[in-house]
């Protein structure tokens, strides 16, 4: 009786890092124009790219990433595959790296974020700029960023209290 | 407790495989990116972009009243410390614009008075369509809006789009229910612009800046701009009106003319689209050719 019931939450658990990606895509393309537009909004996406390929990528596999970043592209109205690529290669990098953050205290994992971040932005400005032909403004995206870094600890917190109580206890 | 992952549950399972998938989906997504390169508006990717927005956009359109008024209460703060210096220019420019309004009601009439003569031709009337702005793209690169209005209420991609202010942008992509607006200051953004009393031509072109710049297409040997004249839209290549405020001549470096645009991008809520059609040429109504038909000989040479 309760088969049912237990398989759909089975599928809930494992599709909520998921569908966490997507509604952080989706505040992405929010109208929020905080101080005059001078607020930038964090891109939540990569955070929970990170959070799950270290603590538990087999919630978050490479399709989903994947998705996550072509569901961005579409709603951003930017080259499409631009976003899929920056995550990937994101996760490819956590993953290549997740024996050493896991277990390690969070300061120590926030700078790995820092990093992965750092990466993320170079990639993409240097992609952009290939793209337009033109050596783009560095600022914004660096705002954006340096906002998505900060925000880090807040939503790794939430996000790990989620992990731990709900995702994966049986 | 900090010591997130030392459970074996978390362990490392499927490794190989699923670094494979993920090498496989950098490769599709390298793909996707050369691909949309060279082929910016593939059908594909356009219905792809338009649906989204479509599937977004009743979402958006709810959730967008409230953070317009959560942006109100947080968003203005420099308004409330200037609020008296803001005062005295709104009554300064309201004297101004009083002189104005009486010189409009002036000309209305004159207007008025040449309509009445019989030769008068009316120009075909543009039909605005009002959208409220639902979503924003906000993305260190990209800059676009989402409006709630779309193929529903003959909205079409190139139309323009413009705000109380002046001119924000146009359309690049249209749902049913929703349309996404290029704003000016996109890298992709292209507008044929004048300036006035200038005469300069030349293409206004987005560079991610706030300021974007025309790269002149025809005008005087030394081109010279001073600031603060005014910049419209010149209509070249028929896809907007002439004669659509953009904004005004910030300063000039070299060959590259600076623009302070009109449209304020952190204020714009209410957007008109303007759904111009360019006057064909050969309508078969024969009401585009008025000279032409009355003269009654037209130059065979130029059919």
């Amino acid at each position: 009786m309760g088969y049912r019931a237990e398989n759909l939450l089975r599928l809930a658990k494992s599709a909520a890092p998921t569908l966490l990606g997507f509604l952080g895509v989706f505040l992405l393309a929010l109208p929020f124009r905080f101080f005059e537009g001078w607020a930038p909004t964090p891109i939540i996406p990569l955070v929970v790219v990170f959070f799950w390929s270290i603590y538990g990528p087999d919630l978050l596999p490479s399709v989903s990433v994947f998705f996550i970043g072509l569901l961005q592209d579409l709603l951003m109205g930017g080259p499409i595959g631009l976003w899929a690529v920056v995550y990937l290669i994101a996760q490819l990098i956590v993953l290549s790296q997740r024996s050493y953050f896991i277990g390690r205290e969070q300061r120590v994992v926030w700078i790995g974020f820092a990093l992965a971040a750092a990466t993320s932005s170079l990639m993409l400005w240097l992609v952009m700029s290939l793209m337009s032909g033109v050596l783009l403004p560095v600022v914004p995206l660096a705002l954006q960023m340096v906002a998505t870094v900060m925000i880090y600890p807040l939503f790794a917190a939430v996000f790990s209290e989620l992990h731990r109580r709900v995702l994966v206890e049986a | 407790m900090e010591f997130l992952g030392q459970d074996r549950r978390e362990g490392l399972g499927r490794r190989s495989n699923s670094r494979f998938i993920l090498i496989l989906l950098i490769l599709v997504s390298i793909l996707l990116l050369l691909s949309s390169l060279y082929s910016a508006q593939a059908s594909v990717f356009k219905k792809a972009r338009e649906g989204v927005i479509d599937a977004a956009s009743p979402v958006l359109e709810f959730i967008a009243g409230p953070i317009a008024s959560v942006n109100e209460l947080f968003g203005y703060v420099s308004d409330y410390f200037r609020v008296l210096e803001q005062n005295e220019a709104l009554r300064q420019e309201n004297a101004e614009l009083r002189q104005w309004m009486e010189e409009a009601l002036e000309l209305r009439s004159v207007v008025a008075a040449y309509e009445g003569l019989q030769t008068y031709k009316a120009p075909l009337e543009a039909k605005p369509i009002d959208a409220f702005v639902i979503g924003e793209a906000n993305d260190a690169f990209a800059r676009s809006m989402i409006v709630n209005a779309g193929r529903g209420s003959n909205v079409e991609t190139g139309q323009a789009v413009v705000d109380q202010n002046g001119l924000v942008g146009r359309i690049v992509d249209t749902g049913v229910n929703a349309s996404r607006v290029l704003l000016l200051t996109d890298i992709q953004s292209r507008v044929p612009v004048y300036v006035e009393n200038a005469d300069i031509e030349g293409i206004l072109v987005g560079n991610t800046r706030d300021k974007p710049v025309i790269s002149i297409t025809a005008g005087p040997e030394e081109a010279a701009a001073q600031p603060g004249q005014r910049v419209l839209t010149s209509g070249a290549g028929g896809a907007l009106p002439r004669g659509l405020p953009v904004g005004t001549v910030h300063r000039q470096a070299g060959d590259d003319i600076v623009i302070g645009l009109y449209a304020n991008y952190a204020r714009t809520r209410m957007v008109r689209i303007i759904n111009y059609e360019f006057p064909s040429v050969d309508a078969p109504s024969g009401d585009a050719l008025p000279i032409a038909a009355d003269e009654g000989d037209p130059a065979p040479a130029e059919g």
